[in-house]
């Protein structure tokens, strides 16, 4: 079969794919920051009531949180596709090992691992289990820490190269040339599976009642309507910015995704090493050791650790994380001055204004007005 | 320059060589005229007893990626009778495993006879061509499941899982709870894209219509049923439709004449689905018997 050579900016060389390089005008994108998550899982029951509360999808979650380093939904579905995948080398900010088309095995497109049926079952599995033993009198005393565990929400990568898409030999998926979105047309597929085999997140799923496969539509309908998906504007902690991406030849400054992904390299791609340049990006977490950090996000995570510690003397960055999840409007720019942080939909209108430091109001303790003591208490 | 020659002729020799193995194994086989309603013919009627069956070599999808490295069957026998009316054809081939239920990861066990719907200017032998469509006898073991056992479910598939409650599938009666089975499939995207695959069916097997690989089409007519049996590490599969039918995207037989049909079998139990099957090497030949 002929692989067809397409540009990779995560990887910063080109990469084979199935497809003619074919971007879309817009390239929906989703940043999640991974210090602020707390696995409530608001997310993945937003989403649940909204797309995924039929028959056969039961177990089905477009959106789940995972707890790592031993966590994910389907069971190690990331140990599996890296073992297979075996050395993933970068030089500097370029990667030179196989990513997933490359190192296809004979007659088939691309790298598969295949989650085992039982593997699905148990969409929580390792939750806020810890990377190894704690010892008697252990303390937390340095970053990164010795003993760590972070939480990852996991969404469809919408990735520029899917696999998924590469992967249907019916073509029943397709990406929406308007904003990226990755669909799988229900009444064109057949149930072969090959999208849930090859896609490496493991973000195509097969219903048993429609014996069809589905995934994650980045709620398409909302962003029609100018708005976030529903797993970010329900998430509690903030955590999620929701918008478009483009390529860093033509980053904005002012639109928040790029700024965070381009400009200020905090917000990395997920597995970048597989080679579909997914749309899904991570502030990664900075108690973590950085070999972890950069086999999950690439080689620019020591330096996104770094920053994300000093946001505290940054007032752009700062306020820019003030904007997660505080309106329902997808955000096309932002601005931040000394007191604000200012966002704006797609036609430069504000849609929200957030202080960027919570005023503090003290109030004394006897209100004389009331005639009564003020306590503390809720 | 010599050797080149040589070389070009040795290699032009191996390919000549390897296209007539190709036609060695091509198949002709007869649909013999019986005494008997063809269309009401079981799995294990005598009549099968007296009819001599083809050995129809099968090899791995070799065209179209992902190919199979190997598959799990590579040879069915093949029966055919006719009454002048009817038609039907009787698959037997050895597969050890069973693969009729549905879950995640399990395939369905298979089989598919294919026939060109217009045989003057038919296609190669793999899935039709622009204009030259195929039409398609697909059984899967899901559906002879489903028609013994009742269509298969999250529940049949997963017994112990738990669901609190679907959208409008209300326990309770009274106002706003009565939803038409139109409303509740909202929630289930496989039937409201009426896609055929998630709705139960009256026949087990599906008739389809290709114009090339990835486009496989349902008709959505039965004018074919059947019968499926697996024992002793054996299915036994009997496909029965009319001669002729008023479709035109149909294949049509007419007693006297020959008309090309090609073969493909999936075991599930490989994971075998879609390209990834057993197929005939070549289009085969059945001669309708008068």
């Amino acid at each position: 079969m002929q692989l067809r050579k397409v540009s990779n900016w995560q990887l910063n060389r080109r990469v084979a794919y199935v497809y003619p390089q074919s971007r879309p005008k817009k390239q929906w994108a989703m940043i999640f920051d991974l210090n602020k998550c707390i696995a409530c899982q608001t997310c993945s029951l937003a989403c649940k009531t909204t797309w995924t509360s039929g028959k056969g999808q039961e177990y089905m979650f477009w959106n789940n949180v995972e707890t790592k380093p031993y966590g994910g939904y389907p069971v190690g579905w990331d140990l599996g596709i890296l073992s297979k995948l075996k050395l993933q080398e970068w030089n500097g900010d370029k990667y030179v090992g196989r990513t997933l088309f490359e190192a296809a095995e004979k007659d088939e497109k691309i790298l598969q691992h295949i989650a085992e049926d039982e593997e699905w079952a148990y969409p929580n599995i390792a939750e806020d289990e810890v990377s190894g033993m704690v010892n008697q009198g252990d303390w937390i005393a340095t970053l990164p820490h010795r003993i760590w565990m972070f939480y990852v929400p996991r969404v469809c990568a919408h990735c520029t190269y899917p696999a998924c898409l590469a992967a249907c030999p019916r073509k029943a998926i397709y990406k929406r040339p308007e904003d990226g979105i990755v669909l799988i047309d229900q009444a064109r597929c057949r149930g072969y599976r090959e999208c849930v085999r090859s896609c490496p997140y493991k973000k195509s799923l097969f219903n048993v009642q429609t014996r069809i496969s589905e995934k994650c539509i980045g709620c398409y309908p909302k962003i029609e309507q100018g708005q976030q998906a529903q797993c970010v504007t329900n998430c509690i902690g903030k955590i999620r910015l929701h918008g478009f991406v483009s390529t860093p030849d033509k980053a904005k400054k002012d639109n928040p995704i790029d700024y965070l992904i381009h400009e200020r390299k905090l917000a990395l791609p997920l597995y970048p090493q597989f080679g579909l340049e997914p749309n899904i990006y991570y502030i990664p977490p900075i108690h973590v050791p950085l070999p972890y950090l950069e086999q999950m996000f690439g080689p620019g995570a020591g330096a996104a650790v770094e920053t994300y510690k000093h946001i505290k003397d940054d007032q752009t960055l700062k306020g820019l994380l003030v904007l997660f999840v505080s309106m329902e409007q997808l955000l096309h720019s932002f601005k931040v001055d000394n007191k604000y942080a200012y966002g704006y939909d797609e036609k430069g209108k504000e849609v929200v204004k957030v202080p960027v430091t919570e005023p503090i109001y003290v109030r004394e303790f006897f209100d004389k007005k009331l005639k009564a003591y003020r306590h503390n208490t809720p | 320059m010599i050797k080149k020659i040589i070389c070009f002729f040795f290699i032009l020799l191996l390919v000549v060589s390897a296209a007539q193995a190709e036609r060695q194994r091509f198949v002709e086989f007869t649909s013999y005229h019986v005494d008997i309603d063809v269309s009401k013919v079981k799995l294990d009627d005598a009549v099968w007893k007296k009819v001599k069956p083809y050995r129809q070599p099968l090899q791995r999808q070799f065209l179209e990626v992902p190919k199979p490295a190997e598959v799990g069957v590579k040879e069915a026998l093949v029966q055919s009778i006719n009454d002048g009316r009817h038609i039907a054809f009787r698959l037997v081939w050895k597969d050890a495993t069973k693969n009729d239920t549905i879950k995640i990861m399990n395939f369905s066990d298979g089989a598919a006879i294919q026939f060109p719907v217009r045989k003057e200017a038919f296609p190669e032998f793999f899935m039709g061509e622009k204009d030259k469509p195929v039409h398609i006898l697909f059984w899967r073991a899901w559906r002879s499941k489903d028609k013994k056992d009742g269509f298969q479910t999250t529940k049949t598939a997963y017994p112990n899982m738990t669901s609190d409650i679907y959208n409008f599938d209300y326990s309770i009666k009274g106002k706003g709870t009565e939803k038409t089975q139109a409303e509740k499939d909202i929630f289930i995207s496989g039937r409201a894209a009426k896609n055929p695959l998630s709705f139960p069916r009256k026949e087990i097997i599906a008739e389809l219509s290709s114009v090339g690989s990835g486009t496989l089409a349902s008709k959505n007519i039965e004018n074919t049923s059947g019968h499926a049996n697996w024992e002793n590490g054996e299915w036994t599969v009997i496909f029965r439709r009319p001669l002729s039918v008023n479709d035109p995207e149909s294949v049509q037989f007419r007693a006297g004449e020959k008309m090309p049909i090609a073969f493909a079998i999936w075991e599930g139990s490989r994971r075998e689905v879609g390209g990834r099957k057993a197929v005939s090497p070549a289009w085969a030949e059945v001669e309708v018997e008068k």
